[in-house]
């Protein structure tokens, strides 16, 4: 496979790090986060007598501009050249301390945070002598630490400036749309022969009432007249490697022909499948008068004036049941093929089921429209006014209880739902009806390959999942993949728009410089130690991360092993199964742990 | 229970034209002063209506207690006029308890029953006029005929809410003799007790109510007692039916002035939607009183043999030969009956512990 070069970004302005090491060590009291319970005067005291220690102070605030001025001046005029900080946790200001080393010009990663907040003084409330002696340990063994610890420059992988969309439905056209406006090449990747994907069979939609279509066919449109957006339709996704900035897609086309598509970054907008009733699910698949929702809304867009007549039957009433497929629970509804229910609300059905049923008052007003439901979840911004606008079209709703459900029964010709109505003070109610449309939820589409191909994190729903909804509400553990629209979990057209168009401006912001930096804690091989024994590429788990490779070491030939630095991720499975101590993670070594274990342990 | 759509068409004829606006959330009945544990509304009658429990709502009492304070219809996020709902009701259960199906007829149709008033109005002042004998006796036989109409009328009502509240559930006839019961519901009768029951009580709409009311009982008192003899009697202003015209005159005109207003102004809930039948009513009493005392003063300054005497007290009855006939059995005036019953009904349906 050809690949992109990767190269480290110089940190090191100041190369005093090869004389004596002088550490400075600061205790930080966190304004009496750690100093109430942690004598933190007692621990700079005694750290100040241990060996290479040249600096020890505490102050309230290290993250504070003074605290870091004192490291600064530390390292710019007594010749620091190794600092520890002993407050809070990593997470928090492990990279305003790096900062503050870089700004003095020593390497940022000559620098070892310890944890005597979290670890320490949170904990050990009623034991401050307790807590005092094992914070003194921790910063000891974090000297021992540093003292071993070599200058490391982040790495940069040289990008390709083109993002793959794999679907090509609302969200995708969105996001291919979205990444060529900040100037980058996208390329859709669509397996069906059209794009729009379920906007092609979704009636009028909410909250505009627009066709759906024509809002397909215009976005379509855009789509297909960018000279930035290359679009592959009948395309079939059959396999996946690479690294963010360097993806490789393989697909099969139509012909039978094989393309290799090359991507810096890549959207999933796979987008999601209806929920698929089973046989005698509210009657379904047993009377042709029972439809789901998607089958409905293109009945009713085919029905001509004057009487609605479905299959034959002048239909004089519906009823709409909410909930199909959504919001189950256990041990009343029937779990899926996989086994599962679906717990979740789709949350698009409510409104969506109100908008169709005014769409049907409006074209045939005297038709009946029942709607039996358990809670009305019109969330979306004026979504309410389509529930209003349905009371005052004479829809009767149901509320039932929240483990009933409602059951749909067949007598000749006719069609009765029975439910008992928490409106109607929990009395039995009989519906005699002549159709029945069930309000089927939205589940996910299946995309067993590309997970395989990706390995994407699913949620326990089925779903791709996100790092974090609120801080990272796009991106999959995997650097470089986001995920665009329902692939994510039920949404709106609207917030699947949202949610493609933040997903194509954190693609275009990783790939517009054409270089993406990573960290630099991957696993390094001292090439003469290594035996080439193969053991660690088998307990390597990110594929193509570790690779073993025919290589001339000091002028012999010899198989070692290669880490591709894109692709590793430092977790240690390699070193851990070395047992000449070739491999090591960067800034992790095990001669490190070794040293602090024995300073702990010397206590 | 069979959901039937066509019930909430019917309401809505009666004037309940937004209620299906109701999405149940129940503020209004929160709100109500008047709703009681086990006598809920206004939410639990709209939602019988809304899905067409016809027998349920026929054969309960809640309508009655509703005094149409208006607290529900300033309180529905809806705005889908909750007391405007129980008004409608109110209206429903009189043309379903009339046997006759006039009630109905005359809802439904409230220019036949304009016509119908001026109609009977004309016919019987011109029959009056060319009427030859003695005047005076024929008005004592018409007015002692009312009664017997009245009480007929209003027999059947009677009896048809009685058999719809008590009789089809317990199927036989049961009867509360208690004196507490008996007391309450005379109490409610005379002084529409429930006006004070409204969290602000509306003193005008209440004083309004019975000045109305008790001049109206008090003019039917003294016509079908025939205590009036206009043609043969010279009235002065120490005769003791003096007080009794003017009281029940002024009660008439000042409280239905008030009733008109404020349904012109459309201030207040109860008000603001006004059915041309409630026009009528209003306008019609009006009428009886002000002839009524026309016709008393005339006689006072003119003496009984005068001409304008004989017109006046023509036209005054003719105008109650049409109200009595017409308005009196068939529309809003029946209220005044249906709420002290109600009340009875109520204590009676407790005391025999009837669900």
């Amino acid at each position: 496979m050809e690949e992109n070069k990767i190269y480290e970004k110089e940190h090191t302005i100041n190369e005093n790090y090869r004389q004596k090491p002088k550490v400075a060590v600061y205790v930080c009291h966190c304004g009496g986060n750690i100093s109430d319970v942690v004598d933190v005067k007692k621990v700079a005291e005694e750290l100040s007598k241990y060996h290479d220690v040249a600096i020890s102070r505490e102050y309230a605030f290290m993250c504070s501009s003074t605290g870091q001025d004192y490291i600064v001046e530390d390292i710019q005029k007594n010749g620091i050249n190794r600092v520890v900080i002993a407050a809070c946790s990593p997470a928090l200001h492990e990279l305003t301390f790096r900062g503050a080393l870089q700004r003095a010009g020593l390497n940022p990663y000559l620098y070892e945070h310890v944890n005597i907040r979290e670890q320490v003084s949170w904990v050990h409330k009623n034991d401050k002598e307790g807590a005092t002696k094992k914070a003194i340990s921790l910063v000891k063994a974090g000297v021992e630490k540093v003292l071993r610890q070599d200058p490391l420059n982040s790495i940069r992988v040289e990008a390709v400036k083109t993002v793959a969309v794999i679907g090509g439905g609302v969200s995708g056209m969105r996001a291919a749309l979205s990444v060529a406006k900040n100037g980058l090449n996208a390329v859709i990747i669509e397996k069906s022969d059209k794009l729009g994907g379920k906007l092609n069979r979704s009636g009028n939609v909410y909250p505009t009432g627009e066709k759906a279509i024509s809002v397909a066919e215009n976005l379509s449109k855009e789509v297909l007249s960018s000279d930035k957006i290359k679009v592959y339709f009948n395309s079939e996704i059959t396999f996946v490697s690479g690294y963010v900035g360097n993806f490789q897609i393989n697909v099969k086309r139509k012909n039978g022909e094989y393309e290799k598509i090359k991507a810096g970054a890549i959207i999933i907008a796979t987008g999601f499948d209806n929920y698929k009733p089973y046989e005698g699910e509210y009657g379904y698949g047993l009377n042709k008068f029972v439809l789901t929702l998607p089958e409905f809304i293109e009945a009713l867009e085919k029905s001509g004036p004057g009487k609605f007549n479905y299959n034959g039957k002048d239909i004089n009433s519906v009823s709409f049941i909410h909930c199909v497929g959504s919001r189950q629970i256990d041990g009343i509804d029937k779990p899926g093929k996989n086994g599962k229910i679906n717990e979740y609300c789709s949350r698009v059905c409510c409104t969506s089921l109100i908008n169709t049923a005014n769409n049907l008052k409006t074209k045939y007003p005297d038709v009946e429209v029942f709607d039996i439901y358990t809670d009305i979840r019109t969330y979306g911004m004026d979504h309410e006014s389509y529930y209003k606008e349905a009371s005052k079209n004479d829809v009767i709703f149901f509320r039932r209880p929240l483990e009933e459900r409602p059951s749909v029964e067949f007598d000749g010709a006719k069609i009765k739902i029975k439910t008992k109505d928490v409106l109607t003070m929990n009395e039995d109610m009989e519906i005699e009806t002549d159709m029945v449309v069930l309000g089927v939820g939205m589940v996910p589409n299946d995309i067993t390959d590309l997970v395989e191909y990706m390995k994407l994190p699913k949620s326990s729903d089925g779903f791709l999942q996100e790092v974090h909804p609120k801080l990272r509400p796009v991106e999959v553990a995997n650097n470089g993949i986001f995920i665009a629209g329902t692939a994510q979990g039920p949404m709106d057209i609207l917030e699947s728009l949202q949610a493609s168009n933040t997903a194509a401006v954190k693609a275009a912001a990783l790939l517009a410089s054409g270089d993406i930096p990573l960290d630099p804690f991957v696993a390094v091989v001292d090439e003469d130690k290594c035996t080439g024994c193969e053991k660690c590429p088998k307990e390597c788990s990110y594929s193509g991360a570790l690779t073993m490779i025919e290589k001339e070491v000091n002028g012999k030939k010899k198989k070692v092993a290669y880490v591709n630095a894109a692709l590793c991720k430092g977790c240690g499975a390699c070193a851990a199964v070395c047992e000449p101590r070739a491999i090591n993670v960067a800034g992790w070594s095990l001669d490190q742990f070794d040293a602090m274990v024995e300073a702990i342990a010397k206590e | 229970m069979k959901v039937n759509t066509k019930f909430i068409k019917e309401v809505k004829k009666y004037g309940a034209f937004d209620i299906s606006a109701c999405f149940n959330c129940g503020n209004c009945t929160a709100v109500c002063p008047l709703s009681k544990e086990d006598s809920s509304f206004p939410r639990k009658m709209i939602r019988y209506a809304q899905v067409g429990a016809e027998d349920k709502i026929e054969s309960s009492l809640e309508p009655w207690m509703c005094y149409y304070c208006g607290e529900c219809s300033d309180t529905c996020p809806r705005q889908a006029y909750p007391g405007e709902f129980m008004m409608s009701l109110r209206r429903y259960l009189i043309s379903r308890y009339d046997a006759t199906g006039l009630s109905k007829f005359f809802y439904m149709n409230s220019w036949a029953q304009n016509i119908l008033v001026i109609g009977i109005f004309l016919v019987s002042l011109i029959f009056f006029i060319s009427y030859n004998g003695d005047f005076q006796e024929l008005a004592a036989k018409i007015e002692l005929a009312f009664p017997a109409y009245v009480t007929l009328a209003i027999f059947m009502y009677v009896f048809t809410m009685y058999k719809k509240t008590i009789l089809d559930k317990s199927k036989k006839f049961l009867f509360s003799f208690d004196f507490s019961n008996i007391k309450e519901t005379l109490i409610h009768g005379l002084t529409q007790k429930n006006f004070s029951g409204c969290s602000e009580t509306d003193w005008t709409r209440w004083i309004a109510h019975l000045l109305v009311m008790s001049g109206y009982t008090l003019t039917l008192i003294i016509s079908n007692l025939h205590l009036l003899e206009p043609l043969k009697k010279h009235y002065g202003l120490l005769d003791i039916t003096t007080p009794l015209v003017f009281y029940a005159a002024f009660g008439i005109i000042a409280g239905g002035f008030v009733m008109m207003g404020r349904r012109f102004l459309k201030k207040i809930q109860s008000s603001k939607f006004s059915h041309p039948t409630d026009w009528l009513f209003v306008a019609m009493l009006f009428l009886i009183g002000i002839s009524t005392l026309t016709t008393y003063i005339l006689n006072m300054a003119m003496g009984p043999d005068a001409e304008a005497v004989a017109i006046s007290y023509k036209i005054n009855i003719a105008i109650e030969v049409a109200w009595i006939i017409i308005i009196v059995p068939f529309t809003k005036w029946i209220h005044i009956f249906f709420r002290p019953m109600a009340i009875y009904l109520y204590n009676l349906k407790k005391e025999k512990q009837l669900a």
